[in-house]
């Protein structure tokens, strides 16, 4: 009955697979990479699969995607298609309230689902982690479910079932033998969405997890800062496990069916496959959740944890695995994109022990009584502090913050490739037409605006309308005549790729870059800019404050801070180490310990609303610009 | 068939509280102030007010754009896609639709890493060309590399469904309208596009809101400064912290969603009812 398909089409679909798998292609293949690129291949290695074994954080990550798919899938399935098949008796009213509310998830945008399900978790206080990411995961894969399987109930010929009745089956068993069967197409396609969306899902994951439960996207996302291979080697592995299973499923059949008898029908052998897919997830579904009842229970051991929320790629997780063994505790550690996105998740409830934010953060913290005092007598590393990192003005008497790490804004450019005269010009840079459609700015609302209001010789912290509306206009112009591209951290990409000549960044990121392109010269302009400080703090909810002061005093520690400005690349608050990278292991590295003995620096002070929504608004015009 | 009425219960219970009552908060949010307790809500249509400043409509007004040419490309690559497909015999469809499936399960962000890999300035696809001796192209930050990365993404969404109804459709129509005289296009036209008409339709919405709703591929892609109506809330909700006027956009997208949608399903059902 089938045509065989001509030549054509055949490549039609070469040539879409060859779209869809080329990217995957490409993932593949840097996994191998020698180098941390992920443009220019630089030989082959085995080093990020040998990484990824090590990561725990990806590996629990992995764990976490796959048995929250696994598990929502089964859940949508049962529940979706049961819905679908009532749904086709149901009184008409009540068919379309139900159609529709089942539309709103896929209908509306992930953000707007993820929140309101956040709030929802927020206002009955559930803990949010495994349980709440699941129940998410379960509501936004249901509606697939029924959208795939109702038209087929829709179609389907009710007789059968009816007549499968008269002649003696219970309800149940029509709907096994008869009803289900019929409607499998539209079962698999339902599955295989719901389980699809849910692997791949980030949003409504970020918004809803907490205490440290991350799936895949949100560690990946997390690593924006600094990609690397060994994210491209788990999904090698994955593609590859994906592969065997495909294998397993399709080939071994039509093999044993072979051997078998030659008169077995197809359709016969379709349901064998059906039987044999639900057969291995119901198998991989249940050894997922064993496995997890086990860790749970030897994880719910009685150490003592310690919540800490912290910046992405902002400490090496070595460091973590070491404090955790020195002091028999566990350390549940996540983090955040943004100070910003950081008070949102306090906002929603979410709970930690230590947090570390920016200044003018800690500022609107201590406004809302969010943080407690530290008590410097559990420091013994206090002296190792840099003199001039405590008492910076968000927290005058050096109550409440601990300092970790420090450092400026700047220009990173190519020095290859912009003359070293323009330099002169400061933040004027940005709007030299030499170097039109080359460059990058942040996108940050307050770093764009501090650039704007110190090229016009403002404060960065004004709040007079008149000046921040000059610093719009001064960036409505760099837009129109520059063709900047705005960025997030991808610049660090970006610039050790040399895609284009310069960029706004952060002086630690810059010093990182150049380790990595010598090409790459960093420089704070002579008009001011921003000097910053990241602060450890204790909240106010703090569950083990003795602990929390180890964490902040193992942190001080010399051996330890060395290691981890090795990772980090920032300048240390820990006098001694900041000292030995820029005298020795950074000597050269204009992106470390950059001079800011310059008057015309300031920090950013917490901004009213009033400021801070006016702000938001212009820079939102900028960009769209 | 009377016996499965009860079947729908649970999901009436379980989608008033994950579906319903998630939104219903947000509405609520959308039409308050910021400085809300429990105690003392202020009502205010403020949210609303703000969205028609300019950028904010030009903001919807890019969206719509990127989401209508996305949704266009995807629905022009996707149906032959789905028809060859379709055409192939059970288990060899089989196979392709999983093939079709197995880039959706790895995930979105890394393959979005790839396309940056591929298409930037110093790329793989750029290097190419100047081996070839052609001249570098910039296309990252642009509409095409918004485009591409999408359409890549969202291509399954549109095949799958299209399939699914093309391979439920009963051959002998086809052979029927052939025998009684109707030529290929017209067999195609009255016969096979009607028929795949729900898939088509599914595809379709599913395709454009994501497209239009998606934040993550134009920040990665675009830049920072290809703001669309996901990036709008999300900016609203994390970075500004205005979560009253990130609801008011959001609920003036979900209306808007959802006209469209009643729009396409009262298309839908005329279409049936003349068919029954």
């Amino acid at each position: 009955m089938m045509k065989k398909l001509s030549i054509g089409p055949k490549l039609y679909i070469a040539l879409c697979f060859v779209f869809f798998y080329l990217p995957i292609a490409v993932t593949m293949f840097f996994s191998f990479n020698s180098s941390k690129s992920l443009t220019k291949f630089t030989g082959f290695s085995l080093r990020w699969y040998k990484k990824l074994l090590e990561d725990q954080e990806i590996l629990s990550a992995v764990y976490v995607s796959i048995s929250i798919a696994v598990i929502a899938t089964l859940v949508a399935t049962v529940l979706g298609t049961i819905t679908a098949i009532g749904l086709s008796r149901s009184r008409k009213v009540l068919k379309e309230w139900i159609l529709n509310i089942n539309n709103i998830p896929i209908m509306n945008p992930d953000i707007v689902t993820a929140i309101g399900l956040m709030i929802l978790f927020t206002s009955v206080t559930i803990s949010r982690g495994y349980m709440t990411m699941l129940l998410a995961h379960i509501a936004f894969c249901t509606p697939y479910v029924i959208t795939s399987v109702y038209p087929k109930v829709k179609r389907m010929d009710h007789n059968l079932a009816n007549a499968a009745m008269d002649l003696g089956a219970t309800p149940f068993q029509a709907l096994i033998k008869v009803i289900i069967p019929m409607l499998k197409p539209g079962i698999y396609a339902g599955m295989l969405l719901s389980f699809t969306m849910s692997l791949d899902d980030f949003v409504v994951s970020y918004f809803v997890t907490g205490n440290g439960v991350s799936n895949i996207s949100i560690v990946v996302y997390n690593m924006t800062k600094r990609t690397n291979p060994t994210i491209n080697a788990l999904s090698t592995l994955l593609i590859l496990s994906v592969g065997i299973i495909l294998v397993a499923l399709n080939v071994i059949p039509v093999i044993t069916k072979k051997r078998r008898s030659k008169n077995v029908e197809m359709s016969g052998s379709k349901r064998k496959i059906f039987r044999r897919c639900m057969a291995v997830a119901g198998g991989v579904a249940i050894i997922v959740v064993a496995v997890f009842c086990v860790t749970r229970f030897t994880t719910m051991s009685n150490k003592p944890v310690l919540r800490v929320y912290n910046s992405g790629e902002y400490v090496d997780t070595e460091l973590l695995t070491r404090f955790e063994k020195e002091n028999n505790c566990r350390v549940i550690y996540e983090t955040f994109d943004s100070n910003e996105s950081m008070y949102t998740k306090i906002q929603s409830g979410s709970e930690y022990d230590i947090v570390i934010p920016s200044d003018y953060m800690i500022e609107k913290l201590l406004d809302e009584d969010y943080i407690q005092e530290i008590n410097w007598d559990l420091i013994s590393n206090k002296e190792a502090i840099m003199p001039g990192l405590i008492g910076k003005s968000f927290d005058k008497e050096g109550r409440y913050a601990v300092p970790y790490y420090w450092g400026s804004v700047g220009i990173l450019y190519d020095k290859t490739a912009v003359d070293k005269d323009d330099l002169k010009a400061g933040w004027e840079l940005l709007r030299n037409p030499k170097y039109k459609g080359n460059i990058y700015m942040y996108d940050s609302e307050r770093d764009s605006f501090m650039v704007a209001l110190k090229a016009l010789g403002y404060s960065m912290n004004t709040t007079d309308e008149s000046q921040l509306r000059k610093a719009y206009e001064w960036l409505i112009e760099q837009n129109k005549t520059m063709e900047p591209v705005y960025v997030g951290d991808d610049v660090m990409d970006n610039m050790i790729s040399g895609n284009k000549q310069m960029a706004v960044v952060y002086s630690g990121d810059a010093a990182y870059v150049i380790s990595e392109n010598e090409n790459m010269e960093f420089f704070v302009p002579q008009q001011g800019s921003n000097v910053w400080t990241d602060a450890m703090v204790i909240t106010r909810d703090c569950q083990n404050i003795e602990l929390a002061h180890k964490y902040i005093d193992f942190f001080l520690q010399e051996d330890v801070a060395i290691q981890n400005t090795i990772y980090i690349g920032y300048d240390s608050a820990v006098k001694s180490v900041y000292e030995f990278f820029r005298d020795e292991e950074y000597a050269d590295n204009s992106g470390c310990a950059p001079d800011i003995s310059n008057e015309k620096n300031e920090e950013f002070k917490n901004r009213d609303k009033d400021t801070k929504a006016f702000c938001s608004n212009l820079w939102t015009k900028v960009k769209s610009n | 068939m009377r016996h499965y009425k009860g079947l729908v219960k649970p999901y009436v219970i379980w989608s008033f509280l994950l579906i319903a009552l998630p939104l219903l908060l947000i509405v609520l949010y959308s039409v308050t102030t910021g400085d809300n307790s429990l105690v003392t809500i202020h009502f205010t249509l403020d949210n609303f007010k703000k969205i028609a400043d300019p950028v904010y409509v030009s903001v919807f007004a890019k969206s719509l754009q990127i989401g209508l040419i996305a949704t266009g490309i995807c629905l022009v690559l996707a149906y032959p896609m789905a028809y060859f497909i379709a055409k192939c015999s059970d288990s060899v469809q089989d196979i392709l639709i999983l093939l079709v499936t197995i880039p959706m399960w790895i995930n979105t962000l890394l393959r979005t890493y790839a396309w940056i890999s591929l298409l930037a300035d110093n790329g793989i696809v750029n290097s190419l060309l100047e081996m070839l001796g052609l001249d570098r192209v910039t296309m990252m930050y642009t509409n095409f590399s918004v485009i591409i990365g999408l359409v890549c993404d969202l291509l399954p969404f549109m095949i799958i469904p299209i399939h699914t109804s093309l391979a439920k459709m009963d051959y002998s129509l086809v052979e029927a309208a052939g025998d009684l005289g109707a030529n290929r296009i017209q067999t195609f036209t009255k016969v096979t596009l009607k028929l795949s008409l729900p898939g088509v339709i599914n595809g379709v919405t599913m395709v454009f809101v994501l497209s239009i709703s998606s934040f993550v591929i134009p920040v990665l892609l675009g830049g920072h400064q290809f703001v669309l109506i996901g990036n709008l809330i999300e900016n609203q909700f994390i970075s500004v912290g205005d979560w009253n006027f990130g609801s008011a956009i959001s609920v003036i997208l979900a209306v808007a969603i959802l006209l469209i949608m009643g729009l396409m399903n009262k298309a839908e059902s005329d279409d049936n009812g003349g068919a029954e």
